[in-house]
């Protein structure tokens, strides 16, 4: 699998569109853009192997199923994980010769997918940073006061300005890592044998990330074990059931809608004679 | 006394837009959403006053720091549009009270939507999607691109709109006690959806085996499997999250850790000659 030029400036372009904070915005941009499994859509159409792209972004997904950015701080920059951890995954699970469907290929992709994003949070940081720039050009234009200026300028730092921020610390590293990418899949491929121990770390961490992104998860929505309990249910589900995710959700929803049910049955008040006697005396009146 | 001033169903729509687009664009550390507020509010308060100089100083009071969930933070957002109107017509409201409100509520909303639409409903729409995308198909991507983006748009527009005719009362009702039934179930189908993406999308398995005789090994995961199918992956995330939890290490040590378990793993123990894990490729 090779990449040419253009190619890498569409793969650039989404990596501007689809950061937090990018110029798709937070709904269209980071939260559907920017999501592995949607950027394996686009990142298949634009390498000409939709199947292989959204394998991929499938894999890379589960590690990111939760990437919360309280306070923004993030711990993996979604522009990289997407526009240069998919393509780079693809080029390398095609140049390995990997069956797409095996877990080998999910552990390698996971592998990849993370270690750029972790590495990416440097763009995360660039972007932002400079951000700043375009925010004092805003307040400048607040001090002066002139209502046709602030206008004018306001909509421009929030709107066009970043652009050139994300032209530096989005598009330029995702071209040129991309456009580099084969080259750096065929050294892995001569100088690092797939029985050595540095590729079955690799494949091996691979099969591993994912627990960590749903651990991420369990600490937002687990408070005690009786979470757990839930939590095991839904995994026996899967595991033991052989359930898909759709029934799973199905079986999930029910149960909720008995909690939910049970929950404003309590939070109702005890019933008593108290409200009937208040309306009699309504009714005196 | 002059008609009372309102905002167009025009302008609103736009506030509502430049936000729902706008809100993180040129996002800092030092000053979040802030300008992305900014942005928003002035096709409202250019309707609402005459004066330029009313103008500019309407707008001072957004450049306080502003940050909190953006998607569920549209009903500030509507709320506030609310409250000029009600200064615009020169009824007791003033700066300090408006970023009172302001400030009162992100914190709860940030919580509210990182937990409720990024913690649980996204994965829950991802977990649907990933599973409809198995072998590459594209329903998957396609079902959440169409879902989160019809659901988001129609969610945040109810949510603003609220915010501009109920005023305090729309934020109580999401953040008060009788959405807590609600919060809870949510949480359960959360909670349940994980774990099945749990037993669906990770394979963990040992190739750690010993041999005994031609006819007798041991071989660990049989033996696990025996307990619980793919119990190695309820190990592991119940070890993610116990590191994050209980010793508070951020995600991307936790990270490193599973690195050198992996790196240790692979190692051959000399002797019984096996290892851990071994994912069994080669060229």
């Amino acid at each position: 699998m090779t990449i040419n030029i253009v190619q890498a400036i569409f793969l650039g372009l989404f990596a501007c569109l689809a950061s937090l904070p990018g110029m798709g915005g937070t709904t269209i941009g980071n939260y559907t853009l920017g999501r592995p499994l949607v950027g394996g859509l686009i990142v298949g159409i634009i390498m000409g192997n939709v199947g292989l792209g959204i394998i991929v972004g499938a894999a890379i997904q589960v590690v990111y199923i939760a990437l919360v950015t309280p306070g923004g701080t993030v711990s993996a920059d979604v522009r990289a994980v997407t526009y240069i951890g998919i393509p780079l995954a693809m080029m390398g699970i095609t140049a390995q010769g990997l069956d797409p469907n095996s877990a080998a290929a999910a552990g390698y992709a996971a592998s990849i997918g993370s270690a750029v994003g972790t590495l990416g949070t440097v763009l995360f940081y660039g972007t932002q940073t400079m951000n700043l720039v375009w925010q004092g050009i805003g307040w400048k234009a607040m001090d002066a006061g002139n209502w046709g200026n602030i206008k004018k300028t306001l909509p421009l730092v929030d709107y066009v300005f970043p652009w050139i921020s994300h032209i530096l610390f989005s598009f330029l590293p995702t071209v040129v890592i991309c456009m580099a990418g084969p080259t750096m899949v065929d050294l892995m491929k001569e100088y690092l044998p797939m029985d050595g121990l540095f590729m079955k770390t690799l494949f091996t961490v691979g099969s591993l990330l994912p627990t960590v992104g749903i651990a991420i998860l369990c600490r937002q929505v687990i408070d005690g074990w009786q979470d757990w309990v839930t939590f095991i249910v839904g995994f026996m589900l899967a595991a033991v059931l052989g359930m898909n995710l759709i029934a799973s959700a199905i079986v999930a929803v029910f149960v909720a809608l008995i909690n939910y049910e049970i929950k404003t049955i309590a939070a109702r008040p005890a019933v008593a004679a108290g409200p009937a006697l208040d309306d009699d005396d309504e009714e005196d009146i | 006394m002059a008609e009372l001033k309102k905002t167009s169903d025009a302008t609103r729509k736009s506030v509502f837009l430049r936000w729902a687009y706008g809100n993180l664009t040129c996002f800092t550390q030092e000053h979040m959403q802030t300008f992305g507020y900014l942005a928003a509010m002035l096709p409202a308060i250019d309707e609402l006053y005459d004066k330029d100089e009313d103008k500019v100083e309407a707008l001072k009071t957004y450049s306080a720091f502003f940050n909190t969930e953006p998607q569920i933070g549209s009903i500030v957002v509507g709320l506030t549009v609310g409250l000029e109107e009600a200064r615009a017509n020169g009824e007791p409201m003033d700066s300090e009270t408006i970023n009172g409100i302001r400030a009162g509520l992100m914190g709860p909303l940030a919580g509210l939507g990182d937990s409720i639409i990024v913690g649980t409903f996204i994965p829950i729409l991802l977990g649907i999607a990933m599973g409809l995308s198995q072998g590459g198909s594209v329903l998957g991507p396609i079902f959440y691109i169409v879902a989160w983006n019809a659901l988001m748009y129609f969610g945040m527009k109810y949510a603003f709109d609220q915010g501009y005719s109920m005023g305090g009362a729309a934020v109580e009702a999401l953040v008060g006690p009788q959405s807590a039934a609600l919060r809870s179930a949510i949480g359960t189908v959360g909670t349940m959806v994980i774990g099945a993406v749990a037993g669906t999308w990770v394979s963990i398995s040992t190739s750690f085996a010993v041999q005994f005789s031609a006819d007798s090994a041991f071989v660990l995961q049989k033996t696990l499997d025996g307990i619980m199918p793919k119990a190695l992956n309820l190990l592991f995330v119940y070890l993610c999250w116990w590191l994050m939890t209980k010793k508070k290490i951020s995600p991307t040590i936790v990270m490193l850790i599973l690195v050198v378990i992996a790196l240790v793993g692979c190692i051959t123990i000399p002797g019984i000659n096996t290892s851990f894990f071994d994912p069994g490729l080669s060229y």
